[in-house]
């Protein structure tokens, strides 16, 4: 599974960063193995992306959520769905 | 060494008197208001119409209006500007939502109204659209050739901009942030904190009764984040202003940013065009220069492009719009500010 965050690297990205970090402990799942989770900051590729509104979560291409920072409940709902 | 001190007890004089007058009846109202925003204006509405309109003159307006609601500074709104651009929507109207958005959006105008008085937030609003006109043009005509070749894909997306219940609440929050200023002009403080509990008792009341309680939670947790993100710029801003107070000798400044003349309205452009204030933080900074004998065309230059472009924020611009854009964008805003400054200069003496 692949999970981007997208944000210029406020405070808010990092928080939205920190909640998927949750949701992977809560399912079980581990960075690097079972996802990957990378930031996305340069506002072209964020734009390139579709996203307007950061900070945004995109797992596996898709765009789940922007302009908000997620709760690590709706995180594991979304990585429940495409596990 | 005692310059020193009296140097930081100029800075910690500033933080006092800031902390006592401005938290508690300015700040809160003006965060829930924020948090509101950002939780029940319906951002891609905005965006979708700005789509639809691609390259018509009617996105001009729809840009200009809609981005009092899209973003708060300069930092969140290149990736919603850019976004815009790279959708398809014209180059005018995304610069003007570049520049709108930080210069004039409705939490540093309602600020720049409760330290600066009627006078100047009027000035800074049709300044900034005005501004925001000119620089949309400019861009459209700069880059025609490039713009003919570009489509739009941003998908309208269909609903109303808000629901009638959130317009409501947000346009208590709005009175409740403006009464206790300009009901209690002249009585004191504690009259204004009178007005308001009351106001706070009703907006907490409506809330309750008609939002949703999943939205509340959105909203206050949002209110949250601006205050922990804001707050404390705003006080290391306000402590460095107060510093820069007791440092500045007063004739330096009656000198340099006095009056209404270019030169003056060129360096304050100057001042705000390179340093970057997060938004609000230009405020207290303007008071304490005007109060110093700073003339209020170039405290109006200031107001606009302290906020509205940064060195930071051009390197931003100059990468996701192109070295070209940002080259023509940054010159002519810094041209426009000055003329700003200048003319105001004139008319609000």
């Amino acid at each position: 599974m692949i999970i981007e965050v997208c944000g210029p690297g406020c405070p808010r990205c990092h928080q939205t960063k920190e909640n998927v970090r949750k949701a992977l402990k809560e399912l079980g799942l581990k960075d690097g193995e079972d996802a990957l989770v990378s930031e996305v900051k340069d506002p072209k590729m964020i734009s390139a992306r579709g996203v307007m509104f950061t900070p945004a979560l995109i797992i596996n291409g898709v765009k789940v959520c922007e302009g908000k920072i997620p709760e690590p409940k709706e995180i594991t709902e979304w990585l429940r769905e495409r596990k | 060494m005692s310059v020193v001190i009296e140097v930081l007890f100029g800075g910690l004089n500033a933080l006092r008197d800031y902390i006592a007058l401005h938290v508690l009846t300015c700040l809160i109202p003006a965060f829930l208001l924020a948090g509101g925003i950002v939780t029940f204006v319906r951002r891609e509405v905005i965006i979708g119409y700005l789509g639809a309109a691609a390259r018509k003159l009617s996105s001009f307006g729809i840009a200009a209006g809609g981005s009092f609601f899209v973003a708060a500074c300069s930092c969140t709104v290149i990736p919603v500007s850019s976004g815009l651009y790279h959708g398809g929507a014209g180059v005018g109207a995304a610069f003007i939502l570049l520049w709108v958005a930080p210069a004039a959006n409705i939490l540093a105008l309602v600020y720049t109204g409760q330290i600066l008085g009627t006078e100047m937030v009027i000035a800074r609003l049709i300044s900034a659209l005005l501004m925001s006109f000119a620089v949309g043009f400019v861009m459209a005509y700069v880059f025609y050739r490039e713009e003919r070749n570009r489509a739009s894909t941003i998908q309208m997306s269909g609903g109303p901009l808000m629901s009638r219940k959130s317009i409501v609440l947000l346009l208590l929050l709005v009175a409740w942030l403006l009464a206790p200023n300009y009901i209690v002009t002249h009585g004191p403080y504690w009259q204004k904190v009178v007005l308001w509990a009351i106001g706070l008792g009703i907006i907490a009341v409506y809330a309750w009764k008609v939002i949703d309680r999943d939205k509340i939670k959105a909203w206050l947790k949002e209110t949250l984040w601006f205050m922990r993100i804001i707050f404390p710029l705003l006080l290391v801003g306000v402590f460095i202003v107060g510093i820069i107070g007791a440092l500045l000798p007063q004739e330096w400044i009656e000198t340099w940013l006095g009056g209404a003349g270019l030169r003056q309205s060129f360096l304050a452009t100057m001042i705000g065009a390179v340093t970057y204030f997060a938004t609000m933080t230009e405020a207290p900074f303007v008071d304490t220069l005007m109060n110093l004998g700073m003339g209020k065309g170039p405290a109006l230059a200031l107001l606009l492009t302290g906020p509205g472009i940064s060195l930071p924020n051009w390197l931003a611009i100059a990468r996701v719009f192109g070295v070209k854009k940002a080259l023509v964008y940054i010159p002519t805003i810094i041209v426009l500010g000055t003329l700003v400054g200048w003319v105001a200069g004139y008319i609000l003496q």
